[in-house]
Formats: C-alpha cells, sequence, structure tokens
C-alpha cells in the first residue's frame, strides 16, 4: 500500500497547458476520483501518476519515494484502461498470467496465482477462452485481474466505465467498490461522470482546465462547493446561481437580484463574510432544495421535464434562469408564475468576480 | 372473390420486381460475370491445359507440325523422367533454394529491423522514408546494370574495399562462382528490403499502442513485449510478406540474368534461367513445359498454405 503526493505537478503540450498546477495528498488505501470534463487534466493527471508520462515540473511521490524518472514498468502500479487493453491475441489465462510471466515466476507459482485471481473475479470457468470474444463486463474482469494479480499498491483507472451502457454501468460500479474493498490499495479513478466518482469515492478531486478546483468527500463537494466551477458541475442539474447585489433590509442580508427582486433573508452565519466581501455575488441554491412557498423567487415556468420519479421545472430565462427538482410530478405547467424558495440553510454564496465561495464565519 | 383475385395480382407483381428463385439470381449472375470469366479462361486456363499437353511430347517449334498436333509426338511422360534425371535442373533449383534461403530471411530481418525503427519518431523521417523506398521502383533489369557496373573488377565496390583496406583490391565479382552468386543475393536484397519493411511497417503501426503501454506496465522490457505482443498481432502479415517474397524470389531471374546471365558457367543459374536458357536456346518446348508445370505445383502449395494461414488469421481480429 501506498499513499501519493503530487506536489506541484504541471505539465505542457509545447504551448499547451494539460495541467497548470497540481497538490493533492491520496492517503495509502483511498479511493480517489478525479473527476472533470474532457480536456480537464484529469487523464494526463493520471498518466504522469503510472509514469507513461514524464511531468513537465513538479514532483510525485510514493509514500516517501520520488517517482521522478522510474520507469512505468517499475512503479508498481496496476492500470485499467479506458478499453481494457486487453491482449486479444491471448486467452484469460495468458492475459491473467503476462505480469508475473514476464517477471520469471515459475511456472507452479503462476498457476497458483492465476487461479486465485479468477476465483476472486469469478472468472474461473472462462479461463480457457480466446479474449477476443468475451462481453465487457468479463473484459473489465480480466483487466482488472491482469493488473491485480501483481498485487500493485496503487491502482489506476482511467475511466472503465466509459465504454458500456446504462444499466451495466450500474452493476459495475458496485462491482468495482466491492473489488476496491477486497483488495485494499490505494485507487485513483479517472472520470468524466459525477455518478460514479459520487458513488465510489472516498475523496473527489474536481479539476478543470488544468486546475484543480476542489478535494473532498463526495458529499462536501455536493454541499459545499469551494467555486462557482464545482457548484455548476456537481449534481444534476447544477446549483442554481443568480448574479445580484447584497442589500441591508430589516429582516437582515438579503440579495438583491435586480428584476428578479429580493432574496429571502441570508443565514445569521453567512451574512458576515458576505458584508466583507463586498461587491456583486452569486447567490446558489441546489435545485433539488427548492420548494414552492408562498414568499420568495417568483418566476414564470419555461418548460417542465418529468422523467417518472423526478419533474425538473426549468424557470426564467438567460441568466436569472433556475431549474428545481421536485420529487414526483408537481403541477406547474408553462406559462404560471412559480413562486420558488430555498431553505436559509442550503444558500450558498459565492465571490462573483473570482468565482470563490463565501465561506461563513 | 375479388379480393383474391386481386392478392394473386399483387403476389405476381411483386415476383416480377424480385428474382422467384435464388437459382435465377444465381443465373443471372452468372451470365453478367460470363465475359470476365471467358478471359479469364483464355488467359488462365487455356495456357495451363496447353502446357499440359505438351508437356507429354517431345514437340518444339522446330518440329514443322502444329503444337495442337503434338500428339503425334507423345513420348509417354519421358520429359517428366527426363525430368527427375536432369542433374542440371536440381542444381539450378537447389541454387534457387539457397538464394531463397538467403535473401528473404535477410530481407525480413532488415525490413523488420527497418520498420522498428520508422515505427518511432526521428528526425528527417519522411527524407529516409523515401529514400528507402527508391529501391523498390528501380526497374529491375536497371537495378542489374547498375549491380553489373558496381561489381566490375575496376568498379565502385572494389574502389570503396580498397580504401578501407588501403591497398588496390581487384576481386572479380562477377566471374568467380561464389562471389557471383553472393553478388547477386546482395542485388536482390537491395531491390526488396524495402517492400518487407513497407508490408511489415503497416503490420507495426497496426499494432493497439494501448496494449504495447498495458505490457509496459506488468513489467514487459522491449524485447518481451516484441516477442510476445507484437510478432504474434503481426503473424498473418509477416506470412503474407515471406509468401509474397518467396514466390518472388523463386522466379529471381531480369537483375540476375542481366548481372551474370547465370554464369559464370552455370553457377548463378536459378530455375528461371535454366527454363529461358532451354526455352531459347535448346527449344525443346515440350520439355520446358515439364519443368515449368512441376515448379507451379511447388510454388501453388506455397501460396495455398499461405492463403489458409491468412484465412485463419482473419478470424482473430488484432
Amino acid at each position: 500500500m501506498s499513499a501519493i503526493h503530487l506536489k506541484n505537478l504541471t505539465k505542457s503540450f509545447g504551448d499547451f497547458a494539460a495541467l497548470k498546477t497540481m497538490d493533492l495528498e491520496i492517503a495509502d488505501g483511498e479511493f480517489m476520483a478525479l473527476l472533470g470534463p474532457s480536456g480537464c487534466g484529469k487523464s494526463t493527471t493520471m498518466n504522469m501518476i503510472a509514469g507513461m508520462e514524464e511531468p513537465t515540473s513538479g514532483r510525485i511521490l510514493f509514500g516517501e519515494r520520488d517517482m521522478a524518472g522510474v520507469p512505468m514498468g517499475r512503479r508498481g502500479v496496476g492500470f485499467v484502461f479506458q478499453n481494457y487493453a486487453i491482449f486479444t491475441h491471448m486467452t484469460v489465462r495468458q492475459n491473467l498470467a503476462y505480469g508475473p510471466k514476464m517477471r520469471g515466476a515459475a511456472k507452479a507459482e503462476i498457476d497458483r496465482r492465476v487461479g486465485a485471481i479468477a476465483e476472486m473475479l469469478q472468472l474461473s470457468p472462462l479461463l480457457d477462452r480466446k479474449a477476443d470474444r468475451l462481453s465487457v463486463n468479463i473484459l473489465q474482469r480480466v483487466a482488472i485481474g491482469r493488473s491485480a494479480i501483481m498485487e500493485p499498491a496503487i491502482f489506476l483507472l482511467d475511466e472503465p466505465l466509459s465504454n458500456v451502457d446504462a444499466a451495466f454501468r450500474a452493476v459495475m460500479r458496485t462491482e468495482l467498490k466491492q473489488l476496491q474493498r477486497q483488495f485494499r490499495q490505494t485507487m485513483v479513478y479517472v472520470t468524466h461522470d459525477q455518478l460514479e466518482a459520487m458513488t465510489m469515492a472516498d475523496r473527489i478531486a474536481v479539476m478543470d482546465h488544468g486546475v484543480l478546483q476542489q478535494v473532498g468527500t463526495p458529499l462536501e463537494v455536493y454541499n459545499n462547493p469551494a467555486n462557482v466551477f464545482v457548484a455548476r458541475f456537481i449534481g444534476a442539474p447544477g446549483m442554481n446561481l443568480l448574479k445580484g447585489m447584497p442589500a441591508e433590509s430589516d429582516r437582515g442580508l438579503v440579495v438583491d437580484l435586480g428584476p428578479l427582486g429580493v432574496t429571502p433573508p441570508l443565514p445569521d452565519e453567512l451574512a458576515p463574510a458576505v458584508r466583507a466581501a463586498r461587491g456583486d455575488v452569486l447567490y446558489g441554491f441546489r435545485p433539488e432544495q427548492v420548494t414552492l412557498a408562498e414568499r420568495g423567487l417568483s418566476m414564470p415556468v419555461s418548460f417542465v421535464e418529468r422523467i417518472g420519479a423526478r419533474t425538473i421545472v426549468h424557470l426564467g430565462e438567460g441568466e436569472g434562469a433556475v431549474k428545481a427538482v421536485f420529487e414526483n410530478d408537481v403541477g406547474s405547467s408553462v406559462g404560471q408564475i412559480a413562486v420558488v424558495a430555498p431553505p436559509a440553510s442550503s444558500v450558498r454564496v459565492f465571490d462573483a468576480a473570482t468565482g470563490l465561495a463565501v465561506k461563513a464565519g | 372473390m375479388s379480393a383474391v383475385t386481386a392478392t394473386i395480382a399483387e403476389d405476381k407483381m411483386e415476383a416480377r420486381t424480385k428474382p422467384a428463385t435464388p437459382n435465377e439470381g444465381a443465373r443471372l449472375g452468372f451470365r453478367l460475370t460470363l465475359p470476365a470469366q471467358i478471359l479469364v479462361l483464355f488467359i488462365s486456363a487455356f495456357p495451363l491445359l496447353m502446357q499440359l499437353y505438351i508437356s507429354v511430347t517431345d514437340w518444339s517449334p522446330l518440329s514443322g507440325i502444329g503444337w495442337w498436333n503434338a500428339w503425334e509426338m507423345w513420348n509417354s511422360f519421358a520429359n517428366y523422367t527426363d525430368l527427375a534425371a536432369d542433374t542440371r535442373f536440381w542444381s539450378a533449383l537447389q541454387r534457387t533454394a539457397i538464394v531463397m534461403l538467403v535473401c528473404v530471411p535477410a530481407e525480413f530481418l532488415l525490413g523488420l529491423a527497418l520498420a522498428t525503427l520508422f515505427a518511432d519518431d526521428f528526425p528527417g523521417k519522411r527524407i529516409f522514408y523515401s529514400i528507402l523506398l527508391m529501391p523498390m521502383m528501380v526497374v529491375p533489369a536497371v537495378a542489374g546494370y547498375m549491380f553489373f557496373m558496381l561489381f566490375q573488377s575496376g568498379g565502385p565496390v572494389n574502389d570503396i574495399l580498397s580504401r578501407i583496406v588501403g591497398g588496390p583490391v581487384t576481386i572479380a565479382w562477377l566471374s568467380d562462382p561464389t562471389l557471383a552468386l553472393i553478388a547477386v543475393m546482395v542485388a536482390d536484397i537491395w531491390q526488396w528490403t524495402p517492400l518487407m519493411f513497407l508490408i511489415l511497417l503497416a503490420g507495426l503501426v497496426g499494432v493497439p499502442e494501448d496494449q504495447m503501454k498495458a505490457a509496459t506496465l506488468l513489467g514487459a522490457n522491449a524485447w518481451q513485449r516484441f516477442t510476445t505482443i507484437v510478432l504474434p498481432k503481426m503473424k498473418t502479415i509477416i506470412i503474407i510478406a515471406l509468401a509474397i517474397r518467396v514466390i518472388e524470389n523463386f522466379k529471381i531471374f531480369d537483375t540476375l540474368y542481366i548481372m551474370t546471365g547465370g554464369g559464370p558457367g552455370v553457377a548463378t543459374e536459378t530455375i528461371s534461367v535454366y527454363i529461358y536458357k532451354v526455352t531459347t536456346q535448346d527449344l525443346i518446348w515440350g520439355y520446358v513445359a515439364a519443368i515449368a508445370l512441376a515448379i507451379l505445383i511447388v510454388l501453388s502449395i506455397v501460396a495455398v498454405y499461405a492463403m489458409k494461414r491468412m484465412a485463419k488469421g482473419r478470424e482473430v481480429p488484432v
């Protein structure tokens, strides 16, 4: 087992800075998801951890050991590729045995290890099948087994579920999480799918444009986004953000949203920080936490999405658009005026100039 | 009633637009491909049958009768029994085999080495690539003259050698039996390594990069990656490349004939040169037909084997 420390890591391809700066501590045995839209630098980060690419600057440490100049074959890293990179000209057994064989393990030893890993991953009946005719879920298990047999301290997974259809993805998420509990390795999981990150990871590192935006547990990232990007990126749909000006009122500090009116007063613990910040702010709240109320923001309904268990109501337009998610159906229809109110405790405020969250106290 | 008739009429309409039976479709296909089939018959089956026919006679263009009357000179397979006892034929065959066993592996290994080199990027790659392919574009006869000149006793090869050893070198390349064979093989390797290189490069770039990376991550060194991933993935293409060169090399003629004419003596007389000489100098065409047929059978076996391997390889997508 091994912790991973990324220190001032950067990577440029010619003029393009794929990774502008990255400082990340991944604890021993932790399941860390690198989450971000494509081109955010998450795969680049992973490739550098694996040793497939050399950092432009900065350091990578596994535990105490600096990985600079250590070739990828000697890093003791297991890597599951996006398309699994199974050796299609071999059988499942040959795939699993590949690592130990290349390192010159004895035949009996290889057989024992292949048997054990196949048992664990339920691949035993398939051992002598040619790898080019297997279904995706089996390929994935072969890919994991092929790396796991080396007992790597660190396991890297590069979007392993992106080739799988939605129904299967749910099954695989559970399976992967169970596997991680079995292997107890440090796992780094690259994905652009927040659902995967949320359900599996101990902590999530949200990235965008080569910059680490926030690191935290799934709930921290969801509940307390560090900045506007994370607020919008996490959650489906993302957080509602309305631009406005803080204003004093007899009920306490409110945000003047211009044509949308004035918000309910900000929670007491947030008010001093917002006062101190000055300038325009973004008034944020989760669509899921919106309720229909007597008093609040009254906005016209522009679109209603009914998706069975949930109904997403789109309110307003342009800059002032808001989405509200309701359990089950709701009586709104297009053209109606809905009055929505986020509970005070769920409101988050961001500095409009910097995009950073205004933290309480 | 009228509804029933309408249905039948509709059925008939449908029948007219589509071929009624699979048989009718096959017949149409046959008719459409007939011109091409006749052409194929004329350029391949006809000469083959003619050859087979003449090969069991003593017919020659000097016989004074048309080839279709060659049956008058029927010699009850004497050509084939002669062939079995023809030491010149057997030594030509042996020489052809030696040339093949040296040239094809040399071309393969050189081609593979170059392909491995060109699979990665290096400065000036495009220029070297073009230069490398040039020998293949030289007309074999021209290449023959080129090497004929190069290997003269006062030619550039000896000149370069004399500069290296620092004294005069006057090796009679093309008039020494062993050296002449070597010179001929050098020319063949020079001309055909590029083809090998090209085919193998195509195979090499087709090896999936992520599988190579996966192998590296699992601890395989460069040589292990080559033997466990690259070679198995390239198996089909290697067989194709080798089959092409084995068949082509077996027929080695133009470059060689211009360089040595099969000489000195019969030192570089390969099977093609031998057939050529028997055809144009001895004019015993019945015998020539027998030799050519024997070789055709040998080459066909090679080709069928290679095609079988190719078909087998195709089942396994890379």
